[in-house]
C-alpha cells in the first residue's frame, strides 16, 4: 500500500462509493484485509519510521472504519465531505411536530416502570425507533443526492435525536435486565 | 560506524533464522512462560517440572526468593513475603486505600513513607514498589526460559488484564524493562486465550472469552476469522477474582469464629486467607470441607463450609462479573444467541458455581476441555513468535480495542471523552483547546481514564503542562492535543499552537506512575547488584553489533566487491570477515567482540571509501538518492 491512504477520504480507503447505505460486511472484510498490510504487529522487526508509519496508518483505518460502521457518523462524515462540520454547530432548528413526538416519547420512557410489563413496551419502542432512523437515513440520502445540505443537516440532527432514545432505552431495558438476575 | 552506512535496508534477518521469544502471563497467583518450539507452543516446566510460578516473593537482607519457596514462608516471614503484587500495579495509595476494604483493608504489608505518589513496601531488603517487585517474577521468568531454550531471547509478549487502564499497563512495561526484557507487546490477556482456543479448536464467529483470574476479571467478546482474532468489545473489573472469593470465605470463618478481625496479626490473617482458599479448592471436588483454624490457645475453631453457604458467599461476586458480561454484549452489538462459544480462562473459573452461572447466562455450556491456567502464556508464546518473525503464513492478527474511555478534565471537573471504550487501537484523535484569559501562554491538561461523567471518578492518568505557545487575546489561540494511543494500549500526547505552528512542550506528570528518574534509579540500582547481568547485556549487545557489521560487510561485497577491489584485497577482508564471525559466536568478552570489529573496520576502510566516492558521483549523474546501497 502506498502512502497515499493519507490522501483518501474513508470511503475511499474501503474502496466504497460515497453511499448513505454501504455494504457493512463488506467494510468489515476490506477492514480485515487493510489491517493485514499496515497493523504494526506486521512492522515488528522495522525501524522506528516505519512502525511510526504503520501505526498511523492504521489509526487511520480504524477512524474510517468507526466513522462509516455507524449511521450517525457517517452521514455527519458525508456532509464534511460537502464542507459542512456539524461539530460544535449552534444552529439546531428542527421541525416542531418531530420534537412534540421526541417529547411525547420521552415522556413514555420516563414512564414505562410503572407499566405491567415494561420490557414488552421497550421492545416495541425499539422497533419503532429503528424504523424511524431507517426512514432517516433514506430521507437523508434525497436530500443529499439534490445538493439541499440543510435538510441534510436537519435529518441528521433528528437520527442524532433517535439515536439518543433508542440508548436510553436500552439502558432501561438493561437495569430491568439487572434487576431479574 | 563507516560500514553500517553501506548495509541496505530490510534485509536484516536471514529467512529460516529462528528467533527465540517467550510469551508470559504475569498473574495475580501465578505466573507462566511459554514457547514455541518446532512449531509447537507449550508452557516451560522449571527444573521440577512444575510449569506454574507463584507470583510469591521473599525479601532478606541478601536474596530475594521467588516461587514456591517463597509461598511456604508466606505465614512465617509475612511482612517480607508479598503476593498478589499485581493488585497494586499502577496503583496509587490512594486507590488502595478506596479499592480494599473489610478484611483485605488490612493487606499484611507495611508501608514506607515516601513522598512519591507509588507506594512503597517495607521489606528486609529495602522499599520495594509493585514494578521492582514484578520485575523479580519476570527475571524468574525470562532464566527460564533462557535456560531451557538455551539461548538469548529476542524479546517477550507479556499479558495484561484487557480491562487494565493506562497507568497499570505502563507499569506491567516498566517492570519489563526493569527486568532487562524487550517488551514485543503487550497483549490482552483474553485475547491471548482467544489465539490459542481459536488456532486449536480452529473455530470461526463470535466467541466470548470469560477471564477470571486470581485479582482481575476480564470479558471480551471476539469475531475469529482466517487468522485474524479482532475485540469487539472487553469489559470487566480490575479489581475482581478468586482472591475475592477467599476473602469472602475468610470473612466467613472469622465470623463464625466470633473473633474480631481488627485484632488479628498478620499472620494469622493470612493462614485464614491460605485456609479459605483451600476450601474454596477443595469445594470444587467434593460437597463439604472440615475447616480449623487455631486462633488461640483458647480459640481452636472449626466448622464445615458446603457449596450452598459457598454459593451464597461468592454469587454477589459471580453477579457483579455477568453484569459486565451484559454490558460487553451490548457494545459488542451482539446477542447472546450469536456467541458460538464460552471460553472459561483463569483458575477461578474451576469454581462449579461460576462455570453454572456463566452457562446459564450465555445459554451455552462454557468450554472448559482446555487448562485454563496456561492457555493465555500459550496465546502469547504464539504472538510472540510471530512477531518474531518466525511465523510462516504470517496471517495471524489481532486487533485489539481500548478497555475504558480516555477523556480530559473540563470546566467543573467535568470529564469530556476524546477517546470512547472498545475503539479499536491503534487510535489517534485531536482535540482543540483555546486559553480564557488575555496573555496566557500555558496551560494544564488533565487526562482521564474512566467511564463517569466526574473526573474525581476516573483515574488520573497525567497531568500536562502545556506551554510557550504565543501570547493572544482570550479565546483566539488554538492549542491542537492529539492523543495517540499505541497497539499495546498505551498512550502518548503532543500538543501544538495552531496560529503559529509552535509545538508546546508537553510535561507528563503520571499521577500513580514512575517518574523516568524513579525508573532510571531502579535500573541503575538493578545494574549495580548484578554485575553479570549487565556483562551479559554487553556482550549481548556487541553480538547485534557484530551481525550488523557483518551483514552490512557481505551485503557489499555481493554488490561490487568484484568490481571494486582486487582478489589480494578481497581475500584480505574476508580473511578477518572470517575471524569477526568466529568471535561472534565463541567471544566471552565484549573487548573480544569489539577488537575485532575495529580489524575489519581498518582492513575494509578503503573500500568503504571507494564505495562513497562512487555514490557521490552516481549522485551528481542526476540519480536519485534513493538508489544508493
Amino acid at each position: 500500500m502506498s502512502d497515499s491512504i493519507f490522501n483518501l477520504n474513508y470511503f475511499e480507503i474501503f474502496s466504497q462509493p460515497v453511499t448513505t447505505d454501504p455494504d457493512v460486511d463488506l467494510l468489515k472484510e476490506k477492514n480485515r484485509e487493510l489491517q493485514q498490510q499496515v497493523h504494526p504487529d506486521k512492522f515488528a522487526n522495522s525501524s522506528d519510521a516505519e512502525k511510526r508509519q504503520a501505526m498511523q496508518k492504521t489509526s487511520l483505518i480504524n477512524e474510517a472504519f468507526e466513522t462509516l460502521k455507524r449511521p450517525v457518523s457517517r452521514l455527519q462524515y458525508m456532509l464534511v465531505l460537502k464542507g459542512v462540520d456539524m461539530n460544535g454547530e449552534t444552529d439546531t432548528s428542527m421541525d416542531g411536530a418531530f420534537l412534540m413526538e421526541q417529547m411525547e416519547l420521552r415522556e413514555s420512557i420516563a414512564e414505562v416502570r410503572n407499566h405491567s410489563d415494561p420490557l414488552d413496551v421497550l421492545d416495541k419502542m425499539l422497533v419503532d425507533l429503528k424504523s424511524k432512523a431507517k426512514n432517516l437515513i433514506v430521507e437523508f440520502a434525497g436530500f443529499y443526492e439534490h445538493e439541499d445540505l440543510e435538510k441534510s443537516r436537519e435529518t441528521v440532527r433528528k437520527l442524532q435525536f433517535i439515536n439518543k432514545a433508542e440508548k436510553e432505552v436500552k439502558e432501561i431495558v438493561e437495569q430491568l435486565e439487572d434487576e431479574l438476575i | 560506524m563507516a560500514l553500517l552506512q553501506i548495509s541496505e535496508p530490510g534485509q536484516s534477518t536471514k529467512p529460516h533464522e529462528h528467533k527465540f521469544a517467550i510469551g508470559i502471563d504475569l498473574g495475580t497467583t501465578n505466573s507462566l512462560v511459554a514457547s514455541v518450539r518446532s512449531g509447537k507452543a507449550d508452557t516451560l516446566p522449571d527444573e521440577h517440572g512444575k510449569h506454574l510460578l507463584p507470583s510469591v516473593v521473599q525479601y532478606s537482607a541478601d536474596s530475594i526468593v521467588v516461587g514456591s519457596i517463597a509461598k511456604e514462608n508466606q505465614v512465617k516471614d509475612s511482612y517480607n513475603t508479598i503476593s498478589s503484587i499485581k493488585r497494586l500495579m499502577g496503583r496509587g495509595l490512594e486507590d488502595l486505600k478506596a479499592q480494599f476494604k473489610s478484611l483485605s483493608d488490612v493487606l499484611p504489608y507495611e508501608f514506607a513513607e515516601t513522598d512519591s505518589a507509588v507506594p512503597k513496601i517495607k521489606t528486609a531488603a529495602g522499599n520495594k514498589t509493585a514494578v521492582e517487585i514484578s520485575a523479580d517474577i519476570l527475571k524468574a521468568l525470562k532464566l527460564r526460559g533462557e535456560n531451557t531454550l538455551g539461548d538469548k531471547l529476542e524479546g517477550a509478549v507479556i499479558t495484561v488484564p484487557a480491562y487494565f487502564d493506562d497507568a497499570q499497563r505502563q507499569a506491567t512495561k516498566d517492570a519489563a524493562t526493569l527486568a532487562g526484557i524487550n517488551v514485543l507487546r503487550l497483549l490482552n490477556e483474553p485475547t491471548a486465550a482467544a489465539v490459542a482456543y481459536g488456532l486449536d479448536s480452529g473455530a470461526e464467529g463470535i466467541i466470548a472469552v470469560y477471564d477470571l483470574g486470581g485479582g482481575t476479571f476480564d470479558i471480551s467478546i471476539m469475531q475469529l476469522k482466517q487468522g485474524v482474532f479482532e475485540v469487539l468489545s472487553t469489559g470487566g473489573d480490575s479489581a475482581l477474582g478468586g482472591d475475592d472469593f477467599d476473602h469472602a470465605i475468610a470473612e466467613w470463618i472469622i465470623k463464625e469464629a466470633g473473633v474480631n478481625s481488627s485484632e488479628l496479626s498478620s499472620s494469622l490473617l493470612r493462614l485464614v486467607l491460605q485456609q479459605a482458599c483451600k476450601a474454596k479448592e477443595a469445594l470444587s471436588e467434593s460437597t463439604k470441607v472440615e475447616i480449623s483454624v487455631e486462633f488461640s490457645a483458647a480459640n481452636n475453631w472449626s466448622g464445615t463450609l458446603d457449596r450452598d453457604i459457598l454459593n451464597t458467599l461468592i454469587d454477589p461476586l459471580i453477579k457483579k462479573s455477568l453484569m459486565s458480561c451484559r454490558r460487553a454484549l451490548r457494545d459488542a452489538d451482539v446477542t447472546k444467541d450469536q456467541v458460538l462459544d464460552v471460553v472459561m480462562v483463569g483458575g477461578s473459573t474451576r469454581a462449579l458455581r461460576v462455570r453454572e452461572q456463566v452457562g446459564d447466562f450465555f445459554e451455552t455450556d462454557p468450554k472448559v476441555d482446555i487448562d485454563p491456567d496456561r492457555v493465555v502464556a500459550i496465546g502469547a508464546a504464539i504472538q510472540a513468535n510471530a512477531l518474531v518473525g518466525n511465523d510462516a503464513e504470517g496471517n495471524l492478527l489481532l486487533m485489539d480495542v481500548l478497555p475504558l474511555s480516555l477523556g480530559i478534565e473540563t470546566m467543573g471537573g467535568l470529564s469530556e471523552k476524546i477517546i470512547s471504550r472498545n475503539t479499536p487501537i491503534p487510535v489517534s484523535r485531536a482535540q482543540e483547546f483555546t486559553t480564557y484569559k488575555d496573555g496566557q501562554t500555558a496551560m494544564a491538561v488533565h487526562v482521564v481514564q474512566g467511564e463517569r461523567e466526574l473526573v474525581d471518578d476516573c483515574r488520573s492518568l497525567a497531568k500536562f503542562e502545556l506551554r510557550g505557545f504565543p501570547s493572544h487575546v482570550a479565546g483566539a489561540a488554538r492549542i491542537r492535543v492529539t492523543f495517540q494511543v499505541d497497539a499495546d494500549g498505551l498512550l502518548s500526547v503532543s500538543a501544538k499552537e495552531e496560529t503559529s505552528g509552535i509545538e508546546a512542550s508537553v510535561e507528563v506528570k503520571p499521577s500513580y506512575g514512575l517518574q523516568d528518574s524513579e525508573i532510571e534509579a531502579m535500573l541503575k540500582a538493578s545494574m549495580e547488584f548484578a554485575g553479570d547481568d549487565k556483562d551479559a547485556r554487553s556482550l549481548r549487545e556487541q553480538q547485534v553489533e557484530a551481525d550488523r557489521v557483518l551483514e552490512a560487510i557481505d551485503s557489499a561485497m555481493s554488490d561490487d566487491g568484484e568490481e571494486m577491489l582486487s582478489a589480494e584485497e578481497r581475500e584480505a577482508i574476508m580473511q578477518v570477515r572470517q575471524e569477526l564471525e568466529i568471535s561472534r559466536h565463541n567471544a566471552t568478552e565484549t573487548q573480544q567482540l569489539k577488537d575485532a570489529m575495529s580489524k575489519l573496520e581498518k582492513v575494509s576502510a578503503g573500500y568503504v571509501a571507494r564505495r562513497m566516492n562512487a555514490s557521490v558521483q552516481k549522485s551528481m549523474a542526476g540519480h536519485q538518492v534513493e538508489e544508493f546501497k
